[in-house]
C-alpha cells in the first residue's frame, strides 16, 4: 500500500510532464496562429504606406498599369524633383516647422503655468476652472472656427502665420497630460521650497518642470504632430501660396495636377516629401512616444 | 500681510490668468460668439445685422439637408467608433501574447497615426480608383464585386469610413497595451493555471480591467469622428450627391462656401449640443460597465 502510495506520485508526473509536452506544442501552434493574424494585420496598416513608397518611384504608365506591378522598373527619383518644381513644397514645409514649433512652445509655457496654478497653487474656484476645461476638452474644437475667424480678421491676422500660431496657443489637452503629471510632485517639496523663500515662478521652472521633463517631451511631441498634420483651421486662415503649410499646400497641388495624369507619380512623391519629417521624427522617438502616449491615458 | 496677498495675486494673474487669455479668445468668447450670431443673418460681409431670433434653428432642423447629414453622420460615427475600439483592443490583447517582436509591431501597427491625413487620403483615393486602383484588382482576384468607391453614392461613406478606422486603430491599441499591462499578472497566472479559454479571460479579465481605458477611448473617438473633416474633403467633398456630407461638413460648407453665417452657427450650437448629450449619455451609463481598481 505504501509503495503503491509513494509510486501514485511518480506516475502523475510521468503524466503531467506528456500534458505538459502537449501543452507546448499546443502552445507553439497558438503562438505561430497570433504572430500570423498580427503579421497579416500590421500588413494591411502599412500597405497603403509601401504603396504610396512605391508609386512615387513609378514613371507614369507603370501607376497606371493593370495588372498593377509591384516595383518600379527603374527607380523614378526625378518624380521627386518634378514635384518641388510643380509647387513650393520646400517654403510649405518651412512654413510648418516653424509654426508648429511656435506653437508648441507656446503650449508648452502656457500649459506648465496652468497645470502649475491648478496643482499646487489653492484658491477659490480651483475646481470651476477645472471642471470648465474638463467640459471644453469634451467638445468639438471646430463649432468655434466661425467666430475665431471673425476675431482674428479683427486683429488683422486672417493670411499670417502669426494667426494659425495664436489662435492655437492654448491646449486643453496638454494642460490635462500636465496636470496628471504635475499632481503627483510632492507637496512637502513645494512647501519647503517656499519655506526657503523660492518664487512659485523658480518652483516651476526649477523644480517641477524638470521634475517631470519627460511628460512635457511627450506633450510636446504629440502637439507638434498635431500641428504638423492639421488641415482644416490653416487652410481656413492662411489663403496666399507663400502663407500655405505644408497640408494645405499639397491638397491645392493634388487638386490642381490631379487631374493631369503625367503628375500622378509626382503627387505620390509629394505626399512622400510630406510625410518623411514625421516619419524621421517617429524613428527617433518611437520609444518615448509609444511607451509615452499609452502612459498618458486616464488612470483609474 | 499686505505682501503676502499681493504675492498671492500676483501668482493668481501669473499661473491661471495669463494662460487662460488664449483659451478664453480662441475658445469660451467664440463659443459665445457663435450662439449670439446663430440668432442673426448675417452673411459676414453686410454691416447690418438682423436678429431673426430661432429662425435660423427652425430652418435647419426642417430642411431635408439637415436629416441626411444628420443620417451621415450617425452611419459615420457608429462605424468608425466601433471597428476602431474592438480592432485595437484585438490587436492589443494579441500583442501582449508575444514577446519576440512585440515593439516592431506595435510601431507598424501605429505608423498610420502620425502620418497627415491629407497625404494619406490623397494615396486612399488613389488605391479606391475603380479601374486602375489596386483594391479593386485585389478583389477581381477573389471574384468579389467590385465597386466604384469613391464615385458611387452607396459606396463613398464607407471608403472614408475604411481610411478613418485604418488611422485609428494604432492611437487605440496603444492605450490599450498599456491598460492591459498594468492588469496584476498574478490574475492573468490563476487564469493560466485554471486553463480559462481565451474567450472566457477577454470577458471576465480584459474587458472589466481595460474599461476606464474603453470609456475614455469611446468618448474621444466619437469627438474626433464628429470632427472628421480632412479626409471628407480630400476623397469626395461631402459627395456624390451629399452621401459623405457629415454634420461638420455642412458647417465648413455654410459657413465658408456659402457664408451664411447665422445658419452655420446655428448648426454649430446644435453639433454642440450632440456632443454635449452624447458625452453626459456615457458617463451616466459608465456607472454599469466601468470598473475603477
Amino acid at each position: 500500500m505504501k509503495i503503491d502510495h509513494l509510486s501514485q506520485p511518480v506516475t502523475m508526473t510521468n503524466a503531467q510532464e506528456k500534458e505538459m509536452k502537449k501543452d507546448r506544442t499546443i502552445d507553439l501552434t497558438k503562438k505561430s496562429v497570433i504572430y500570423l493574424v498580427l503579421i497579416g494585420f500590421a500588413f494591411m496598416t502599412v500597405f497603403p504606406l509601401v504603396w504610396m513608397l512605391l508609386s512615387s518611384l513609378k514613371s507614369p504608365s507603370e501607376m497606371l498599369a493593370v495588372p498593377f506591378t509591384l516595383f518600379p522598373e527603374k527607380l523614378q527619383w526625378g518624380n521627386f524633383s518634378r514635384a518641388f518644381e510643380l509647387a513650393p513644397f520646400g517654403l510649405y514645409m518651412m512654413n510648418s516647422f516653424l509654426t508648429s514649433i511656435a506653437i508648441v512652445l507656446l503650449q508648452a509655457g502656457f500649459s506648465c503655468m496652468l497645470a502649475y496654478g491648478l496643482t499646487h497653487i489653492k484658491f477659490k474656484g480651483r475646481s470651476f476652472i477645472f471642471n470648465s476645461l474638463l467640459i471644453s476638452y469634451m467638445l468639438p474644437t471646430a463649432v468655434t472656427y466661425v467666430p475665431s475667424y471673425i476675431i482674428l480678421a479683427r486683429l488683422n491676422l486672417l493670411d499670417t502665420l502669426t494667426g494659425i500660431v495664436i489662435s492655437n496657443a492654448a491646449s486643453v489637452f496638454s494642460v490635462f497630460l500636465l496636470w496628471q503629471a504635475f499632481r503627483t510632485v510632492p507637496g512637502e517639496l513645494i512647501e519647503a521650497a517656499r519655506m526657503e523663500g523660492a518664487s512659485d515662478w523658480s518652483i516651476l521652472w526649477k523644480i517641477v518642470a524638470p521634475l517631470r521633463k519627460s511628460t512635457i517631451f511627450i506633450m510636446s511631441l504629440i502637439s507638434f504632430i498635431q500641428m504638423y498634420n492639421n488641415y482644416l483651421w490653416p487652410s481656413l486662415v492662411a489663403r496666399s501660396q507663400e502663407n500655405y503649410l505644408v497640408t494645405v499646400g499639397l491638397r491645392q497641388f493634388y487638386t490642381s495636377q490631379g487631374s493631369f495624369s503625367n503628375n500622378l507619380p509626382a503627387i505620390m512623391a509629394a505626399n512622400v516629401i510630406t510625410i518623411l519629417p514625421l516619419f524621421i521624427i517617429f524613428l527617433i522617438f518611437q520609444k518615448w512616444l509609444i511607451r509615452g502616449i499609452g502612459d498618458t491615458g486616464i488612470k483609474g | 500681510m499686505k505682501h503676502k496677498s499681493l504675492q498671492f495675486f500676483g501668482n493668481l494673474s501669473i499661473f491661471i490668468v495669463l494662460p487662460l487669455v488664449p483659451l478664453l479668445i480662441f475658445w469660451f468668447i467664440p463659443l459665445a460668439v457663435s450662439f449670439w450670431l446663430s440668432t442673426t443673418d448675417w452673411d459676414y460681409i453686410s454691416p447690418v445685422i438682423e436678429s431673426v431670433g430661432i429662425g435660423n434653428y427652425q430652418t435647419i432642423m426642417n430642411s431635408s439637408v439637415f436629416h441626411e447629414v444628420l443620417k451621415n453622420t450617425a452611419v459615420f460615427t457608429l462605424w468608425t467608433v466601433i471597428p476602431t475600439i474592438i480592432l485595437g483592443f484585438l490587436a492589443a490583447i494579441l500583442i501582449q501574447q508575444i514577446e519576440k517582436g512585440r515593439s516592431l509591431l506595435k510601431t507598424l501597427i501605429f505608423s498610420p497615426w502620425f502620418t497627415p491625413t491629407v497625404a494619406i487620403s490623397i494615396v486612399w483615393s488613389w488605391i479606391f480608383q475603380p479601374d486602375i486602383g489596386v483594391l479593386n484588382q485585389v478583389l477581381g482576384w477573389f471574384n468579389l464585386p467590385q465597386p466604384t468607391w469613391l464615385q458611387s453614392s452607396d459606396y463613398a461613406m464607407w471608403a472614408i469610413i475604411i481610411v478613418t478606422v485604418w488611422k485609428g486603430i494604432g492611437w487605440c491599441m496603444l492605450f490599450y497595451c498599456d491598460a492591459i499591462e498594468r492588469i496584476p499578472k498574478d490574475i492573468i497566472e490563476v487564469c493560466q493555471l485554471e486553463g480559462t479559454g481565451p474567450w472566457q479571460m477577454i470577458k471576465t479579465v480584459y474587458l472589466p480591467y481595460t474599461s476606464p481605458t474603453s470609456l475614455f477611448l469611446i468618448v474621444t473617438t466619437i469627438i474626433s469622428s464628429l470632427q472628421a473633416y480632412d479626409q471628407i474633403q480630400v476623397m469626395t467633398q461631402g459627395g456624390p450627391s451629399g452621401s459623405t456630407r457629415t454634420l461638420l461638413y455642412y458647417y465648413y460648407q455654410l459657413a465658408f462656401e456659402q457664408f451664411d453665417m447665422g445658419m452655420a452657427t446655428a448648426l454649430a450650437t446644435i453639433i454642440l449640443v450632440i456632443t454635449g448629450l452624447i458625452s453626459l449619455l456615457q458617463f451616466g451609463l459608465s456607472k454599469y460597465w466601468v470598473h475603477y481598481q
